[in-house]
């Protein structure tokens, strides 16, 4: 954790300044550099070893020995931030990867401006924030070593960690210029950023910096905290949607061994031990009295009802064509994060220290100010590592729990959500039906497409609002059909819905993916040849023709690398399926069998344009991580309600892929020197489809409702 | 509450526990061993992994009471250094994504090896296909056990 002390006296320079750069720090307001006035006076807080740290920002460091810190703001899910971060500092500070360690930012607006990640924004939102913050870094170490030669700093190289003077002959490591550099003026303007072709670590393949924390045991993730004196807590909570505490009998509760207390909180009845096992057991004890509330005969067949309800007239088919029509059901979907939802709140009278994993640290310390009627700074927020974030960790009632009890027990306290609390009270990937229709005219090509979504949006927890649009663009469908729209209708529902790795795209885009599928079919194609056919635009404007030639190429690559068209053994199909979006493309060609009447995956082909690769083996995961989210929740997932609750329990009845039925996976990354795009999630929505097409090529018959089950097929 | 007696990683340690506690909560909140983790408490994700006398169990099934004198392997103890082959092989195949279900994956491999140096692929399928990985790091756990193993049959 940083050990960063009161910054709010210091003053602040902002050294990423400019018009242009302060746009893209919109989001990372004060990304500032401490304490300048007090290095100036000599009063730099950072000695160690006898000498003195450079620290000119709030995000690197440079001990005498050559190390360098890099305070990583955005929490890391898995998503692999804390080491694809650093690199970006790394490469313009220009320092071997081995000098470079990465620490864990608190949470503190002032210093760091918002922190969270989601969106797929991690690398898209800093690689030119963070790239200028090394480069600055480095600037004031070359101005430092031409101070100390005497020289003009124009003339000064550098590289992994040493500053060489013109002739080579003389050089200082960064460690020996640590004392002069602190005294060097902030560069403000002009950051020069190296060429994509002197890159030494951007676009290596680089492991995590966590990996040998994670494979030791060592690793600390929320639920690993324990601080002196905390108690554990686990919280009876609401069987249905809406459903209210009666009254509880907690007699036998606080017979349990280790039981210290019972106590009523906003999402339920906490039980509080002096270890986890004291907890859940005290909760078996406890007898609560519900009232189910409103939603009591809620369930999933009347949620579709509704859903179905809400299906308007389609766009009007041109006439003379050839028109089909399909429908698709999605279910919610649980984020099942491997590490349930959990924090650790001390709560004083005058001060609050929070410890969690959260995709959301900011929103989570403004949550536990508000609630304690404290201000942001008596509140001291730790971000730990996120066991999975998946968008589940973007809301942090999981804090409010911890800081509720503590605050009643006035001790620390480990609120932890056991498996089943965490399945049963998500924010779930809403359930929708989605309602298309195509046409094709005599010579395969199509004339008319029409798109309804409707969705179950959350009440619960978070408010969910109803309404539906009008037919509109297409936001995530680019194929060149004349005519084409899409309407979005929503239902408001009691189930409480959230982002889910994602998000819209996982109903949307699979739907769309499928469907177009079927009109190639109708058309009498190739459905890889048709969809080819399509992302062709002249009439389009250049960044839709950019848009579109960087999602053939994903798209054509995808076909080469699996062969497409080439014979398969019998019973054996392909399907393919592409995404654009989030600033990425993605394709995916899967190949499956049916056999005993069971689906036996046998290949995925996951092809991406992400434009600059920043690391390469974190891109490769995070295909390989959205491969399998896209074949779990194609063929085995599912949340379904029944008397205003959910029925999933745990892993045996939310199945999750698992290695014995996984496909070979292969990524293959496009070479770009394209601006990121985003990677968290490019890479789940054309999976589940590209299963659905290989289903109909190996079988004929059609996906109508995920997850996918033989004996649905039409 | 009484006391036990276990081995845990080479040391011997006492614990005051219900008998019915899990293995699980007393290497945790009792032991301060967190490097086994909880996921389910229903033996059904393997994130909670550990060795009994050598052998993958799943730490969240067994209670206090019925550990004896079998002697419990965690993920911290599984090497003094940090280098046990499945450990530097997990990390050169760059394989944890959030980390979380690791131990239990290693642990589970590192059973598998020690009954079995050369598993088949469906050796390796029958142990980790039942255990949990929700960021799919399937395919570099599958690398990483066949690069250790010397490639499987």
């Amino acid at each position: 954790m940083s050990n960063r002390k009161d910054v709010s006296r210091r003053s602040f320079i902002q050294i990423v300044g400019g018009a242009g750069a302060s746009l893209v720090l919109g989001s990372f307001a004060s990304l500032a550099c401490a304490d300048v006035d007090d290095k100036l006076k000599g009063k730099s807080a950072s000695d160690k070893k006898g000498g003195v740290a450079f620290e000119p920002n709030a995000l690197v460091r440079v001990d005498p020995d050559g190390k360098v810190t890099v305070t990583i703001v955005a929490p890391d899910a898995g998503q692999g931030s804390r080491t694809v971060l650093a690199m970006l500092v790394a490469e313009e500070l220009d320092v071997d990867w081995h000098q470079v360690q990465v620490v864990q930012a608190q949470t503190n607006q002032t210093l760091y401006g918002y922190q969270g990640i989601g969106g797929s924004g991690t690398v898209k939102s800093q690689f030119p924030v963070l790239r200028k913050v090394g480069a600055a870094t480095r600037m004031m170490l070359v101005a430092a070593a031409a101070k100390t030669w005497n020289v003009d700093a124009a003339s000064l190289k550098t590289s992994k960690g040493h500053v060489h003077s013109a002739d080579g002959k003389k050089s200082l490591s960064y460690g020996e210029l640590t004392a002069v550099a602190s005294t060097m003026p902030v560069p403000t303007t002009e950051i020069v950023l190296k060429k994509p072709e002197d890159f030494k670590i951007i676009g290596k393949a680089t492991t995590r910096v966590d990996n040998p924390d994670v494979v030791t045991g060592k690793a600390m993730y929320g639920l690993d905290v324990k601080v002196p004196g905390m108690v554990y807590a686990v919280i009876a909570r609401t069987p249905a949607f809406g459903a209210t505490l009666k009254g509880f009998d907690d007699s036998e509760a606080r017979k349990v061994p280790g039981v210290i207390d019972v106590v009523k909180v906003g999402s339920g009845v906490a039980v509080v031990g002096t270890n986890t096992w004291a907890a859940i057991s005290g909760r078996k004890a406890l007898k609560v009295d519900w009232d189910m509330g409103p939603n009591a005969d809620l369930n999933s067949a009347k949620i579709l009802e509704q859903l179905k309800g809400a299906v308007g007239p389609h766009k009007e088919m041109p006439e003379g064509g050839k028109v089909i029509e399909a429908t698709f059901d999605f279910p919610y979907l649980s984020h099942a994060t491997m590490e349930p939802m959990n924090a650790v709140a001390d709560v004083h009278e005058d001060r609050c220290t929070i410890w969690t994993g959260s995709q959301q640290p900011t929103g989570a310390l403004g949550q536990a100010a508000q609630m304690l009627g404290l201000k942001p700074e008596q509140i001291t927020l730790n971000v730990m590592l996120l066991g999975g974030g998946f968008g589940r960790r973007l809301s942090n009632e999981y804090v409010a729990d911890a800081v509720s009890v503590s605050k009643l027990v006035k001790k620390p306290v480990k609120v932890m959500w056991t498996r089943e609390d965490d399945m049963k009270h998500d924010n779930y990937r809403t359930t929708c039906h989605a309602a298309l229709k195509g046409a094709v005219d005599a010579s395969g090509n199509p004339v008319g497409w029409s798109h309804q979504t409707i969705t179950a949006e959350g009440g619960g927890r978070r408010g969910g609002g109803g309404g539906a649009s009008a037919f509109g663009n297409t936001p995530d469908f680019h194929y060149n059909i004349p005519g084409k729209g899409q309407r979005q209708a929503r239902v408001p529902t009691a189930v409480p819905t959230g982002a889910w790795r994602s998000v819209e795209h996982t109903i949307q885009s699979v739907a769309n993916e499928c469907f177009v599928d079927e009109l190639a079919h109708a058309a009498g194609k190739d459905p890889f040849e048709f969809r080819r056919s399509l992302l062709v635009n002249d009439q389009a404007s250049d960044g839709e023709k950019e848009i579109l030639h960087r999602l053939k190429h994903v798209l054509e690559t995808a076909a080469d690398k699996a062969g497409w068209g080439t014979p398969l053994p019998a019973g054996h199909g392909r399907g393919i399926a592409c995404f654009a979006g989030y600033g990425s493309f993605a394709a995916h060609v899967i190949e499956l069998s049916v056999e005993n009447n069971k689906i036996k995956l046998h290949r995925a082909v996951c092809v991406v344009d992400c434009g600059v690769a920043v690391n390469p083996k974190g891109v490769e995961a995070q295909m390989q991580g959205a491969c399998t989210d896209g074949l779990a929740t194609a063929l085995r997932a599912a949340i379904t309600i029944d008397k205003g609750g959910v029925v999933e329990n745990s892993w045996p009845d939310f199945q999750w892929m698992t290695l014995d039925a996984m496909p070979k996976v292969e990524v293959h990354i496009i070479p770009s020197d394209n601006y990121p795009g985003g990677m968290g999630e490019p890479g789940y929505p054309s999976v589940p489809p590209a299963v659905a097409n290989a289903l109909f090529a190996a079988t004929g018959k059609r996906v109508r409702k995920f997850p996918i089950r033989l004996e649905e097929l039409v | 509450m009484a006391l036990f007696k276990i081995n845990v990683n080479g040391s011997e340690r006492s614990v005051e526990a219900v008998p019915d506690m899990p293995l699980l909560w007393v290497l945790r909140d009792l032991l301060d061993l967190t490097g086994s983790k909880y996921g389910c408490g229903i033996g059904a994700c393997g994130a909670c992994t550990v060795l009994l006398d050598g052998a993958e169990q799943q730490s969240c099934q067994v209670p206090i009471s019925s550990i004896g004198k079998k002697k419990v392997t965690t993920i911290e103890g599984l090497s003094k250094d940090g280098k046990h082959p499945l450990q530097k092989a997990w990390i050169e195949h760059d394989v944890p994504q959030c980390g979380y279900c690791q131990a239990g994956q290693i642990m589970a491999a590192a059973a598998l090896l020690h009954k079995n140096p050369h598993p088949t692929e469906a050796d390796i399928e029958d142990v980790l296909g039942n255990h949990i990985c929700r960021c799919g790091t399937y395919q570099r756990i599958r690398d990483a056990v066949k690069a250790v193993a010397g490639g499987a049959k």
